[in-house]
């Protein structure tokens, strides 16, 4: 049975792994970076991309934005709404338990779900343009979409800024307020400011995410919160929590478990997919349970 | 009130409530207000005990409401599950859902494909969901901080698209038959069932803090590293606690499937695991009356009950927008005031609900009716993470 796998579908199962291992890599980079900086478990993240995903199809669709600047729209509402919670939330709670914090921000994803279904119906199905017309390039007899290629490019985009800015003084800056606030106000940096400028960025990732996923797909509210919210968050637990490259290791690791337990061979497993990333989450955590790259000094 | 603990030679103060007011022979209540109390209790009492029941009633009760009431009940036993976790351990989980749609599938295969009587079932749910939980613990307490969230978060997907389509179980798409035990069929009689098993966990709850490991799981929340150097075994209670969790978990769970007669997989996704901890900590943290009431209440706002039965959906309304007016269907309340009520709650309100029913509370004790500011206990920091 299990020699039924041909190397066709292996292939293809791994270009198609790739592909989704994108996405979540974007989110687990996004709250890579939020737990880096303040120890929080951002359950928000995926929520900022579909704030920005409505924010572009309701600025395109209804109110007909040219379509580039509804996309920046969508990227301005993403940021937005991570900047409200910073200073909505996370803000009047720091000093608070990280229970409370992991709780609230919870919360706003649920609010924010809440609001989508409320104000657009359960089953209305909402489509986003992708954002180019190209039509990829086949690779191992797999269609691969100019989105997701896209996808691809900005995903290395992202690793490359974020590991500049975290050499760069602001980024220093964010590290030294993370291993203490009360002495880096002390010498002068602006804790408050370097607060709003982590979630800023956190922002930017989840509505860049949630728009490359959706662009080109239906969508539903709380879209992309259950799509890769928790893939995402299993590749930054595997990546090790800290370590940005991690972060891109442990989407691409997820992305390919999930398209590998689709595999013909495990049809009689129900929910196959689910089942081997748990399965690898269970074993890093008892095997390594600092992940992958997780435990070495910050890059 | 005090408590004297049979396994301990000194007698203890009760951790759940104030010093006795009645040393202070002035603050005993007149002759009226002992009356007012009086039928205070009474009122309550029929509330909880006849009302539900159909018994007793100036107006005939809906069987309907009943089975809401039900639901309330069965809802406040999972609150009070997550309670010991975030509460006492100080830890969250957001795979709830998984604990308790396991535990109404375990009980409902127990009495439907084995055959055994229904309290047998809900008793090896329970089970199963210590069991679950311990294993969850013992994998994510390898790491400091919040990693019980997580797995837990991954284990509610597995389950729900792995384990719940697993059709000798769950009997697939069209669920699982899960009958009611004898004596309590109707759905007013039912009510009785399940006030029975939330009545077990909130007094297993309230002797559990009384005991060694209660102790210790109070000392670790206040702070793990001075209790680490008392000798506490910092893992070993938090393991406790999850056991205790699951526990009643599972027992929600059994109460939960023969309430429903017939368990599917749908109703326990992510979402659901959301609500939980909503009801949980909009009820207030380590305050078993504030927990029961968040988790009514909750329970209450779920498909639109409480909005439809206040008649609130008239105030709500289509709301006018940019986009034009959108009516607010009721289910959907729930979702939109929830969070928001926990943003309140978390960021002014810190003691929940618990904190706001305090002053009844003390005044049908015999004592002053008097707000108070939230509890010190709760606003402690935890830190664990």
């Amino acid at each position: 049975m299990l020699l039924a796998i041909t190397g066709t579908e292996l292939t293809q199962s791994l270009v198609i792994g790739t592909v989704n291992g994108a996405v979540y890599a974007l989110i687990a980079l996004g709250l890579v970076l939020v737990y880096r900086s303040s120890g929080i478990f951002n359950f928000a993240q995926a929520e900022f991309g579909t704030v920005a995903v409505y924010g572009a199809y309701f600025s395109f669709t209804y109110w007909s934005f040219p379509y580039v600047v509804a996309a920046i729209f969508g990227l301005a509402c993403g940021i937005a709404a991570a900047l409200a919670t910073e200073r909505f939330v996370i803000r009047p709670l720091a000093q608070g338990p990280k229970v409370t914090l992991l709780v609230a921000t919870a919360g706003i994803a649920l609010l924010s779900i809440g609001t989508a279904f409320w104000r657009t119906g359960d089953n209305a199905l909402r489509f986003f343009d992708p954002l180019t017309q190209w039509e990829g390039a086949r690779v191992a007899g797999v269609q691969v979409s100019g989105q997701r290629i896209l996808t691809l490019v900005l995903l290395v985009v992202a690793v490359a800024a974020l590991t500049a800015f975290f050499r760069s003084p602001y980024g220093l800056a964010v590290l030294a307020a993370s291993q203490d606030a009360d002495a880096s106000a002390l010498v002068g940096l602006d804790v408050k400011r370097i607060s709003m400028l982590v979630w800023g960025i956190a922002g930017v990732l989840g509505a860049g995410a949630g728009i490359l996923l959706q662009g080109g797909n239906a969508f539903t509210p709380g879209a992309i919160t259950s799509l890769a919210l928790i893939p995402g968050f299993t590749a930054a637990v595997i990546g090790g929590l800290t370590s940005l490259p991690g972060a891109v290791l442990g989407g691409l690791v997820i992305g390919m478990l999930e398209s590998f337990g689709r595999l013909s061979t495990f049809d009689a497993i129900p929910g196959a997919s689910s089942v081997s990333v748990f399965v690898v989450l269970l074993l890093v955590l008892l095997v390594r349970p600092e992940g992958i790259l997780g435990g070495r000094a910050t890059t | 009130m005090t408590a004297t603990d049979p396994t301990l030679d000194v007698e203890l103060p009760d951790p759940t409530t104030e010093v006795d007011a009645f040393t202070t022979p002035d603050e005993r209540p007149s002759p009226l207000g002992w009356a007012a109390r009086g039928v205070a209790w009474l009122a309550l009492a029929w509330l909880i005990l006849l009302y539900p029941g159909n018994i007793a009633s100036p107006f005939e009760v809906p069987a309907f409401d009943a089975n809401r009431m039900s639901e309330a009940a069965i809802f406040a036993i999972i609150g009070l599950s997550l309670n010991v976790l975030i509460g006492y351990a100080g830890q969250v989980s957001l795979g709830h859902q998984a604990f308790v749609g396991i535990g109404a599938f375990t009980s409902a295969y127990v009495v439907t494909d084995l055959t055994q009587e229904v309290v047998l079932g809900v008793l090896v749910a329970a089970l199963v969901g210590a069991v679950q939980a311990l294993l969850l613990g013992l994998v994510s307490l390898r790491l400091t901080g919040l990693y019980f969230a997580l797995v837990t978060l991954v284990y509610g997907v597995m389950a729900q698209q792995s384990i719940f389509a697993i059709e000798s179980f769950t009997g697939g798409t069209a669920g699982k038959i899960a009958p009611r035990p004898t004596g309590f069929e109707s759905d007013y009689r039912y009510y009785y069932f399940a006030l029975l098993g939330l009545a077990a966990v909130l007094l297993i709850d309230r002797r559990m803090l009384r005991t060694k490991g209660g102790r210790a799981l109070l000392a670790l929340r206040e702070n793990p590293r001075v209790a680490q150097t008392w000798g506490i075994d910092t893992k070993g209670y938090t393991l406790f606690a999850f056991g205790i969790a699951g526990l009643f978990a599972g027992l929600g769970g059994g109460l939960l499937a023969h309430r429903d007669l017939q368990v599917v997989a749908n109703p326990f996704d992510f979402n659901l695991a959301l609500v939980f901890v909503l009801m949980t900590t909009v009820g207030g943290l380590r305050n078993r009356v504030g927990v029961v009431l968040g988790s009514i209440f909750f329970a209450f706002l779920r498909n639109g009950y409480l909005v439809e039965k206040l008649r609130l959906e008239e105030g709500i309304g289509p709301i006018p927008g940019p986009l034009g007016a959108i009516d607010m269907s009721p289910e959907f309340a729930p979702l939109v005031f929830g969070p928001l009520l926990l943003l309140v709650v978390l960021t002014r309100l810190p003691g929940g609900f618990g904190q706001l029913a305090r002053p009844f509370e003390e005044w049908l004790a015999g004592r002053r009716f008097r707000w108070v500011e939230a509890d010190e206990e709760v606003t402690i920091n935890d830190v664990r993470a």
